[in-house]
């Protein structure tokens, strides 16, 4: 991967809700092919930085690239037509609708049958069966079955399925593994690191700098909606990055002082 | 096929059983009384307006939202239709009809969805400000639709038998049909279901809820404005209350159907079939010699009844495909 073009590249972002002031002056590269630990404590601005990504909000300052051009518009449908997924706990899959439905929703393929677009159920079902295969779901499940039916880390493997199958460039994983069993957070944790060495940009957000270590090649730490620290996991360990959180950025600030 | 697939969907299969049951009562208990050419043809005729309304407002609360106003909006079409008549002709009026409900569903939803308010007040004020400009436009009294407008065979395809059917039979079971293959066959219908299940994750995949909501409260308040306009074709004699009540039914029936106020999930066909068992309470309370007002309480003994029996049932069905 050529280093020099990141995926997406943030300068000098802000964002202001009313008066709280919530991503001051951040600036930060991603590039294709790297997995990235984004962390910090609750608060600190991860998840609004992301969901700029997203297209949820549109920052106050600052430019946001992709791929070389600079982003103009934040939409979410035009983060997902861009090739940017975000994989949530909560959010991403309908309990009321099947596998198959949940799994091209919003891209659905339709035949026509009369002149009329009709939802094409055989392709989505051989897709989606396949994809679920693929990604370790119990051979008892159809993908007929509703997504209700599902555990949590079935969930969360239809859903990095799916960021998968539609050939996302950017996969964002938010929390990926809370309130999953330990085989179960295991699995997925395997499948971010598929996802990285099939090239994509996985962006990785949670409070654990430990678990994320193992798995990242770059940590980003966020407090208090600024970015203390980005560095190498090959040169920072997990407990010299933990000690940063700690004291909230106060050792960078020295470090960059000397 | 998505008859026999929206059958086995659970939703509707509550409605199914309902039906049967009620029929079976029926026939045991009065069986001359029921089963007569003249019962049998008004029961489907009022059941057929009922299902036409019952079917937008199922669209609605598979949703998530709920649309109070529709039996107004019936009211506003129907004597929109038979005021407008002599200036714009059967046609005209239809057109115009069809189009002031159209655009009463589509104000409400944006002050729905623009406004972040919830659906529940503003089609009450939808239910009020209509009937209000009801009274208000006929001053109190409703003209008789005059006999040549009447004879019109448009008039005639709305209102008589058509195909040997029922004029209002065949237009619900035509537009059953065509609901169906909406709701569970095309982009639309996936995207509806979506958004009444779960919002945020229909955004998160970049389903343009407000737009499918908007949608849904349109055809909704269409399908009300159809039924006012079908009904004056078949009885040309009305008066401003005309519609009065009639949301209350078409909720029950929809409920009684297998849709859950949750979202998400519902039945078209068991819309319909609600609305067969409300209209079929009615008459045959009336054909026992029931003081009329025991129909409500019934009605509501029932619906009480079909939400417990449709959630149980949902959950244990867990297809959805």
């Amino acid at each position: 991967m050529n280093k020099q073009t990141p995926l997406i590249q943030i300068k000098n972002l802000d964002l202001h809700f009313g008066a709280f002031h919530a991503l001051k002056n951040v600036s930060v590269d991603f590039h294709a092919g790297e997995l990235v630990g984004l962390v910090g404590d609750n608060g600190a601005g991860k998840t609004t930085l992301i969901r700029v990504l997203c297209g949820i909000h549109t920052p106050s300052a600052g430019e946001v690239y992709f791929d070389g051009t600079r982003v103009k518009t934040f939409h979410p449908k035009l983060a997902i037509d861009q090739g940017i997924e975000t994989i949530q706990q909560s959010v991403g899959l309908c309990d009321n609708l099947s596998i198959a439905r949940n799994f091209y929703l919003g891209r659905e393929p339709v035949k026509r049958f009369c002149g009329l677009p009709l939802l094409d159920f055989a392709k989505m079902r051989e897709m989606s069966g396949r994809v679920i295969r693929q990604f370790g779901l119990r051979e008892n499940v159809s993908v007929d079955d509703e997504v209700e039916r599902l555990s949590g880390g079935e969930r969360q493997s239809v859903k990095i399925g799916r960021a998968v199958e539609f050939k996302n460039r950017v996969v964002i994983m938010d929390e990926p593994t809370n309130h999953l069993s330990v085989r179960e957070r295991e699995h997925v944790n395997e499948l971010a690191l598929q996802l990285r060495d099939q090239g994509l940009l996985v962006i990785y957000i949670t409070h654990d700098i430990f678990q994320v270590h193992r798995l990242a090649d770059r940590i980003v730490i966020m407090e208090n909606g600024e970015k203390i620290e980005d560095a190498s996991t090959e040169t920072m360990s997990a407990e010299a990055l933990e000690e940063v959180i700690r004291q909230g950025g106060r050792i960078v600030e020295k470090r960059d002082a000397v | 096929m998505f008859f026999p697939t929206s059958l086995s969907r659970g939703a509707g299969f509550g409605a199914v059983v309902g039906v049967a049951l009620m029929l079976s009562v029926f026939t045991v208990i009065d069986f001359d009384g029921w089963w007569t050419v003249q019962t049998v043809t008004n029961v489907l005729h009022f059941a057929s307006i009922l299902g036409l309304i019952a079917m937008g407002q199922a669209l609605v609360i598979m949703s998530k939202e709920i649309d109070l106003s529709v039996g107004s909006v019936y009211g506003l079409a129907g004597i929109a239709f038979i005021t407008l008549q002599p200036g714009l002709g059967v046609p005209g009026a239809i057109v115009a009809a069809l189009l002031i409900s159209a655009l009463i569903g589509f104000l409400q939803a944006m002050a729905v969805l623009k406004g972040a308010l919830p659906s529940m007040i503003v089609t009450l004020g939808g239910l009020f400000t209509v009937r209000g400009i009801i009274y208000v436009w006929t001053g109190g009294s409703v003209r008789a639709f005059p006999e040549e407008a009447r004879s019109h065979w448009i008039t005639r395809m709305l209102g008589g038998e058509f195909l040997g059917l029922e004029a209002s039979l065949f237009w619900l079971l035509v537009l059953l049909a065509i609901l169906s293959v909406l709701l569970w066959r095309t982009k639309f219908g996936n995207h509806l279901l979506a958004a009444g299940g779960d919002l945020d994750s229909a955004k998160s995949q970049g389903v343009q809820t407000d737009r499918t909501k908007t949608i849904a409260f349109v055809i909704c308040s269409l399908l009300a404005g159809f039924a006012g306009i079908v009904t004056l074709a078949d009885r040309p004699q009305t008066h401003v209350t005309l519609g009065e009540l009639l949301e209350l039914e078409a909720i029950a029936a929809a409920v009684i159907g297998g849709c859950l106020l949750s979202g998400g999930r519902g039945s078209l066909l068991g819309a319909v079939l609600g609305a067969l068992i409300v209209v079929s309470f009615r008459y045959e309370l009336i054909a026992l010699g029931a003081p009329s007002s025991w129909f409500m309480t019934f009605v509501g003994i029932v619906l009480i009844i079909a939400v417990i029996f449709n959630q149980k049932l949902a959950r244990a069905a867990g297809h959805s495909l």
